[in-house]
């Protein structure tokens, strides 16, 4: 019976290190995958009201006014792969004060401007200008 | 050899964060005004910092509001000879005005592009333009009450629309139109050429990396700061996709469709592209004509002659333009291209 203990005890030890090891090697390759693999698809969509207003790239750093009519402006501000609405003519500044969004399906909204900021993965890249 | 794995892991990590944070050092501003041109100008400029943006954007807007000015034949301005001073009547005549000199040398770009194109470019079409513009006004605003204007009246208005009529002097820096019926028209060239002076005057301060997008009118100043290409999106007109996918640097790229402008008169749409022989909305079967070339008031001009031309007599004119392409969609999305419009879509 004390034998097996130790037995066990013993193999345990070796499981833990293969576990650790494995652990190590998921997250080294998983911050890889998200620092590498991961640009050149992702994208925010910038919608007013329902409509699309605008799609911009998480890979380039950007600053885009967003004009919802009647004066109103949210600045959605793209850095280091991160989206960030500036600043709003908004009277509660939730969007403001919303953290940065940058993994898939994350989003920001400007309920009284109608603006929603959602970050989406594309396949092609958006252009730089549209007409 | 957990020591080594755990440095190889660490110069990994090293290595990826420090290209991640040094690619990049100009930011991509993005700026939009309503207030010239009756159309939306978009600005996109590369820029160290949002007040350097502010700073160029301001001057840009400041040459496309004096543009704005001299060439609106719909504004006029107190102490400002406009094209609405061109157009007036005096006792019944057209005086002689004097104009500023972006006056001058835009309208005789506008008489080149009218025997670059055929005549299918006519800046003297203004009589029968105003009268298009007038019913589709009065339509737009009163669904109900749409109508055409009657072929007798556009006949009549088409009688003065000889270009030999407006006497450009240009030592003097005057114009007279000696019809006094007729009416100069710059719609479908001003914006195009404005778009070029200002994208001139910035490459001449040695301005790269900026986007202008008045309206339809796409010129591209320098490349990016990496030295890529712009790429450029023509979206469908039903906003769903893009037709085309460009490539472009120090190019213009103009679309001219008929989705653009229009008014519905008894449920039949008609757009605002007249043909100079029909004095009707031009039907050649196309939903939208895109020319990429360098000259943004060329590439006005331009896709709305092909607008106006059949397939193969539009082919042969812009063949006969040296580093202009142009690609052609049909109302059933079918799309053409002249030759070498190939080599600006997007690898």
């Amino acid at each position: 019976m004390i034998n097996m203990k130790i037995d066990s005890t013993k193999k345990h030890n070796r499981n833990d290190i293969i576990f650790i090891v494995a652990l190590l090697l998921i997250a080294t390759f998983g911050a890889l995958y998200l620092f590498v693999f991961r640009d050149g698809g992702n994208t925010v969509k910038v919608t007013v009201d329902g409509k699309t207003y605008g799609v911009y790239s998480l890979n380039e750093n950007i600053t885009e006014d967003i004009h919802t009519g009647n004066g109103n402006l949210n600045r959605l501000v793209i850095r280091d792969g991160k989206a960030y609405m500036e600043t709003a003519t908004c009277p509660d500044g939730i969007c403001v004060s919303h953290k940065p969004i940058f993994r898939d399906g994350e989003s920001i909204v400007c309920l009284p401007n109608k603006v929603v900021v959602t970050v989406t993965t594309t396949d092609t890249d958006s252009p730089d200008v549209v007409i | 050899m957990k020591q080594r794995f755990l440095s190889i892991a660490l110069a990994l990590c090293l290595f990826v964060c420090g290209g991640a944070c040094s690619s990049q050092e100009k930011t991509k501003y993005n700026t939009y005004s309503m207030d010239y041109f009756d159309t939306v100008i978009t600005i996109t400029g590369y820029e160290k910092s949002q007040g350097d943006f502010d700073k160029q954007s301001k001057e840009i807007l400041d040459m496309f509001e004096d543009y704005h000015r001299l060439y609106s034949i719909y504004h006029r301005f107190d102490g400002l000879n406009n094209m609405c001073t061109v157009n007036q009547l005096t006792d019944g005549v057209h005086p002689t005005v004097k104009v500023d000199k972006a006056i001058i040398d835009m309208l005789l770009f506008a008489k080149k592009m009218h025997t670059v194109t055929n005549g299918k470019l006519n800046v003297a079409m203004g009589s029968v333009l105003s009268l298009w513009h007038d019913y589709r006004t009065v339509g737009k605003d009163n669904p109900q009450n749409a109508s055409l204007p009657p072929m007798d009246k556009l006949q009549e208005a088409a009688k003065h629309t000889d270009i030999s009529k407006m006497v450009i002097d240009e030592e003097n820096s005057t114009v007279t139109l000696t019809d006094p019926l007729m009416k100069l028209d710059v719609g479908a060239i001003a914006k195009g050429y404005a778009v070029e002076q200002v994208a001139l005057a910035l490459e001449k301060k040695g301005v790269t990396g900026y986007v202008l997008n008045v309206g339809g009118n796409v010129r591209t100043v320098g490349s990016k700061p990496d030295g890529s290409d712009w790429s450029v999106g023509i979206e469908n007109p039903d906003g769903s996709d893009y037709i085309a996918y460009l490539n472009v640097s120090d190019m213009s790229v103009v679309t001219s469709g008929s989705y653009q402008r229009y008014y519905y008169v008894d449920g039949k749409p008609y757009h605002h592209i007249i043909q100079p022989e029909t004095l009707m909305p031009a039907q050649n079967g196309y939903l939208s004509v895109s020319v990429v070339c360098k000259d943004s008031g060329m590439g006005d001009a331009l896709s709305t002659a092909l607008f106006c031309l059949s397939k193969q007599d539009g082919l042969a004119l812009i063949n006969s333009i040296a580093g202009a392409e142009a690609m052609w969609v049909a109302e059933d999305g079918t799309k053409s291209y002249s030759s070498g419009w190939n080599k600006y879509v997007k690898k």
